[in-house]
């Protein structure tokens, strides 16, 4: 409830557009003239009308959580599926309103070996085999927890065969209560007293 | 021999009795006539892929709904894949293994990505419009968690990797004064950058990624409250142990208060007092010198500043 009303008093003042819930999504921030029914509500400049019920969508209770950045290191065998990944994971980005910040490609790490030739002796003639890893790095920026969950889930259920993934996530957060004062100060008069948690 | 025989009457017979064969059995058909044999090159010419009944307007997003792998006759592109034979071309798509081998992408094509993000558009939520900014996000959200997923392909979907959770803050969003920011510092070593004022906690010590990221909070925490607390050995803190130059009670203005006396003495001017001297400008300029020099270092403004303030301490115009 508290992080409710922290919600509230930052959201103060900026229009928020109507919100629409995830199969499990979070409740969006709140303008003042609230407790609508199912909580969700019209922010002042777009929407003129209410948008048709989704059924599978359902509102949850929990505040939304905030990812700063989202970055997606797409790692693969061939530049050509990268590519392409890549294509279709901007594509995916822009259609649902997410901001790509930048779209690079570090260089490709070969990895070598040098292995016997022969079954038997022959350490003259060896033969040499090398893996070619290929990277695309994506990064996204100001995703809602609601939406890097669709956008992820989307995007990792279509990755090609023999590609590999790592998604790092920013979230951000306020300080958490306890730390915003000193707690010696609220204590009791006994020194040393119980450790803090 | 047999077997094949009685397959090729049959399939034959089914081609005669059905006139619209459905792709599905033409793809068999397929599979299994490319075995060598004068007999499945006839059966195929017999009968036509399905890339010749497809319109060209036609939905292909029902054509290859899901990933799936090429099939040469539900393709209709002229596409030749693999190394091309001496002064000739390379191999086209029929029975072509490496168009198989690789990940297409033909489920994925524009039109089928904004349908599918159309459907998804109502799971999604904005981001806050209050926070356009990277300034803005810290001012309102100090604290950064970092965690990163990985996804490939293997025995395990497990990777022991996903457990770490990394915390930044930035000390200047705290809530401390001069003795706790000194003291967390001290605590927290190596964890700390000076230049973007940044704490980073990496936690990997829990089996989990919920108990690591409670366990960064609990070492904030702790940290935090123990920054705030003075113990009796503090007072012991040396001159060593100091963060930065502090001038007063130490060498610097001992030496520079008995200098100053010795040449009132000489002038016999009547006794000035240690106060008036130290309030006095010349010898607030030696000590702002002085300072910068030892805590920023030696640049060319602190030491012409220092030589400034020194030929004022010391009256001498003579020298540039």
């Amino acid at each position: 409830m508290a992080a409710r009303c922290l919600w509230r008093r930052l959201c103060q003042g900026s229009s928020f557009p109507v919100s629409y819930a995830s199969r499990v999504m979070q409740k969006q921030c709140f303008l003042p003239n609230m407790d609508l029914v199912g909580g969700r509500f019209s922010g002042s400049h777009v929407h003129t009308e209410e948008p048709k019920t989704n059924p599978l969508v359902s509102i949850s209770d929990e505040p939304e959580v905030l990812y700063r950045r989202l970055s997606l290191l797409v790692k693969g065998h061939d530049r050509a599926v990268l590519d392409s990944y890549e294509y279709f994971a901007v594509l995916a980005a822009k259609e649902l309103g997410i901001t790509v910040e930048k779209v690079h490609k570090p260089p490709k790490k070969i990895e070598r070996l040098t292995l016997l030739k022969s079954v038997h002796i022959y350490k003259k003639h060896r033969v040499q085999y090398e893996m070619r890893t290929h990277y695309t790095c994506l990064e996204l920026k100001h995703l809602t927890g609601s939406t890097a969950a669709v956008y992820l889930e989307y995007v990792e259920r279509n990755l090609p065969e023999g590609v590999a993934m790592e998604v790092k996530k920013t979230k951000i957060e306020k300080i958490p209560e306890h730390i915003q004062e000193p707690v010696w100060d609220t204590l009791p008069q006994v020194e040393e007293a119980e450790v803090k948690s | 021999m047999q077997l094949l025989f009685q397959r090729w009457r049959q399939q034959v017979a089914a081609y005669f009795s059905t006139p619209a064969a459905s792709s599905r059995e033409a793809q068999q058909r397929e599979v299994s006539t490319r075995r060598r044999g004068r007999m499945s090159q006839l059966i195929r010419s017999h009968i036509p892929p399905r890339t010749e009944r497809m319109a060209v307007d036609q939905d292909w997003s029902s054509v290859y709904p899901t990933a799936a792998a090429f099939k040469p006759a539900s393709v209709p592109l002229p596409i030749r894949m693999g190394y091309p034979v001496k002064g000739g071309v390379p191999p086209p798509k029929e029975g072509n293994l490496e168009l198989i081998k690789i990940p297409n992408f033909l489920h994925l094509t524009p039109p089928a990505i904004k349908k599918h993000c159309a459907a998804l558009r109502d799971f999604c939520t904005e981001w806050p419009s209050a926070l356009d900014g990277d300034e803005k996000c810290e001012q309102h959200f100090p604290v950064e968690i970092e965690t990163v997923d990985y996804v490939s392909a293997g025995t395990s979907i497990r990777n022991p990797k996903a457990r770490i959770v990394t915390l930044r803050v930035k000390l200047s969003n705290l809530n401390l004064d001069d003795h706790a920011k000194k003291k967390l510092i001290k605590l927290v070593g190596k964890r700390y950058c000076k230049d973007t004022d940044v704490l980073t906690i990496i936690t990997d010590r829990c089996p989990l990624r919920r108990q690591n990221y409670d366990y960064g909070i609990h070492l904030l925490t702790v940290l935090y409250h123990e920054s705030w607390k003075t113990e009796a050995w503090e007072s012991e803190k040396t001159e060593e142990d100091m963060e930065e130059y502090i001038w007063e009670n130490s060498s610097s203005q001992k030496n520079a208060l008995d200098t100053l006396l010795q040449i009132k003495a000489t002038e016999n001017v009547s006794n000035v007092t240690k106060e008036e001297l130290l309030a006095s400008e010349v010898v607030r300029n030696y000590r702002n010198s002085v300072i910068a020099l030892k805590n920023e270092g030696e640049t060319e403004s602190n030491m012409s500043q220092y030589k400034e303030s020194v030929k004022k301490l010391l009256n001498i115009q003579a020298l540039p």
